[in-house]
């Protein structure tokens, strides 16, 4: 016993993060993202940030891009970085995968922009981040982790295999920041076939619970 | 807990953030109170990451775009505390009202009905309303021509089509028609987002309706 302990804590000592034995399982899953961020957080550093920049701001112009704002593509490249920044220190890996996390500030970044080009002066009612949290900025309950972790693996690995007219549903949803009913028209099918592909792709992905599971 | 859910199609739509203002608010207020809502979101959040890890044609962005991050990073101060401090325990419809539900100058409709109207707070043509149906009360049998998403924030009605109480999230269209009644004990207090006027079906229809514009 001794001796898996200390071993346990050669290991966490060898990938610099202090952490308890009984949660070494879950932190080996901790991904590289994560923990670039973490590194972020806790000592501004500049290497990891510019790792993240490299690897998730080229995602951020394609999807600022995709979801037609090209004019203020890098804008949103850079408000999203700026927030990763400032807000390093509230990210928690056990409620999000860190490009999850990333995910949803570039989404928020993206609709505020929309929402401040629409308005114009006007004051905002509402902030996006009373529309729509970013994970971990809740004290609610998060997925336990390693339950999210497989799921997320899950996701990944299904999703080379899903059917083309279920793949451009899903794109034209979270990329191009179309509603359903836009995708209906701009496919030319009926919109209940487009609500069929989508919960045919969520049910093999396992997003959502099929008959069987509950 | 809640016990009537918004679909995962809208679900999926919250998550990729093409709802409208009024949509994501009432799915927002339902997340609050439903954890297994809140879990399907976590999964769907991931989907749109993978999404956009997958697309390949990942965008090249200028050279001097990261020198600008950081020197916009440096011009700033440090991170404060209060950037990461927990936001109050209002929820967003309290911050956005200013006030207490029951406060609020409430138009009585009808003997049992009161509403409050909200859409000029948001842009886009939907009608946004809290509607109050007094404890016991009762509202004219209608139904809709477009639909109507409705969250329950205090109390509970009942139709033919359940019981739906705190959190309760449900979408009525044209399938439905319904009378619904408030729980004894205490107001009913729904929000409602209508993409189109309400068709009365009952013979209350000569009257005026809060629902029709």
């Amino acid at each position: 016993m001794e001796l898996i302990r200390s071993s346990q804590t050669a290991a966490a000592k060898s990938r610099n993060v202090t952490t308890a034995p009984d949660s070494s399982r879950a932190e080996r899953s901790k991904d590289h993202w994560s923990q670039l961020l973490e590194r972020v957080a806790s000592h501004q550093d500049r290497a990891a940030f510019h790792e993240l920049f490299e690897h998730f701001g080229p995602q951020i112009k394609y999807y600022a891009i995709s979801n037609g704002i090209a004019h203020q593509a890098e804008e949103l490249v850079q408000e999203v970085m700026i927030s990763i920044w400032r807000r390093a220190s509230t990210y928690d890996w056990r409620k999000a995968a860190a490009s999850t996390w990333i995910f949803t500030i570039a989404r928020n970044q993206r609709i505020d922009m929309l929402r401040k080009i629409q308005r114009g002066s006007a004051e905002m009612a509402i902030e996006t981040e009373d529309l729509w949290q970013i994970p971990g900025d809740d004290e609610k309950d998060p997925v336990p982790s390693l339950h999210r972790i497989i799921a997320e693996r899950r996701i990944r690995d299904s999703f080379e295999y899903l059917p083309q007219e279920q793949l451009t549903v899903l794109k034209q949803v979270y990329l191009e920041h179309k509603s359903h009913q836009a995708v209906a028209e701009d496919l030319d099918i009926p919109l209940g076939t487009v609500k069929s592909r989508v919960r045919l792709a969520l049910g093999k992905l396992k997003v959502i619970l099929q008959d069987q599971d509950l | 807990m809640s016990t009537h859910h918004p679909d995962e199609v809208l679900l999926m739509e919250y998550s990729a953030g093409t709802l409208s203002e009024p949509m994501a608010l009432c799915m927002r207020m339902h997340l609050d109170r439903c954890s297994q809502c809140r879990g399907q979101l976590d999964m769907l959040n991931s989907l749109g990451a993978i999404m956009l890890d997958h697309s390949q044609q990942a965008s090249r962005v200028s050279d001097d775009l990261f020198d600008n991050i950081v020197a916009q990073i440096d011009s700033e101060p440090a991170p404060r505390e209060a950037e990461t401090e927990k936001p109050s325990h209002d929820s967003p419809l309290e911050r956005l009202l200013g006030s207490d539900l029951q406060e609020l100058p409430w138009k009585r409709q009808l003997a049992d009905v009161s509403v409050y109207d909200l859409s000029d707070r948001f842009p886009g043509d939907e009608r946004v309303t809290l509607q109050k149906l007094c404890a016991g009360g009762r509202a004219p049998s209608h139904s809709h021509h477009g639909s109507e998403a409705t969250l329950v924030l205090t109390g509970a009605f009942a139709d033919a089509n359940g019981v739906f109480s705190k959190g309760d999230f449900v979408i009525l269209d044209h399938h439905h028609d319904h009378q619904p009644v408030a729980l004894h004990g205490e107001d009913c207090i729904t929000l409602s987002v209508m993409d189109a006027p309400v068709k009365l079906t009952g013979r209350l229809t000569r009257l005026l309706n809060p629902f029709i514009r």
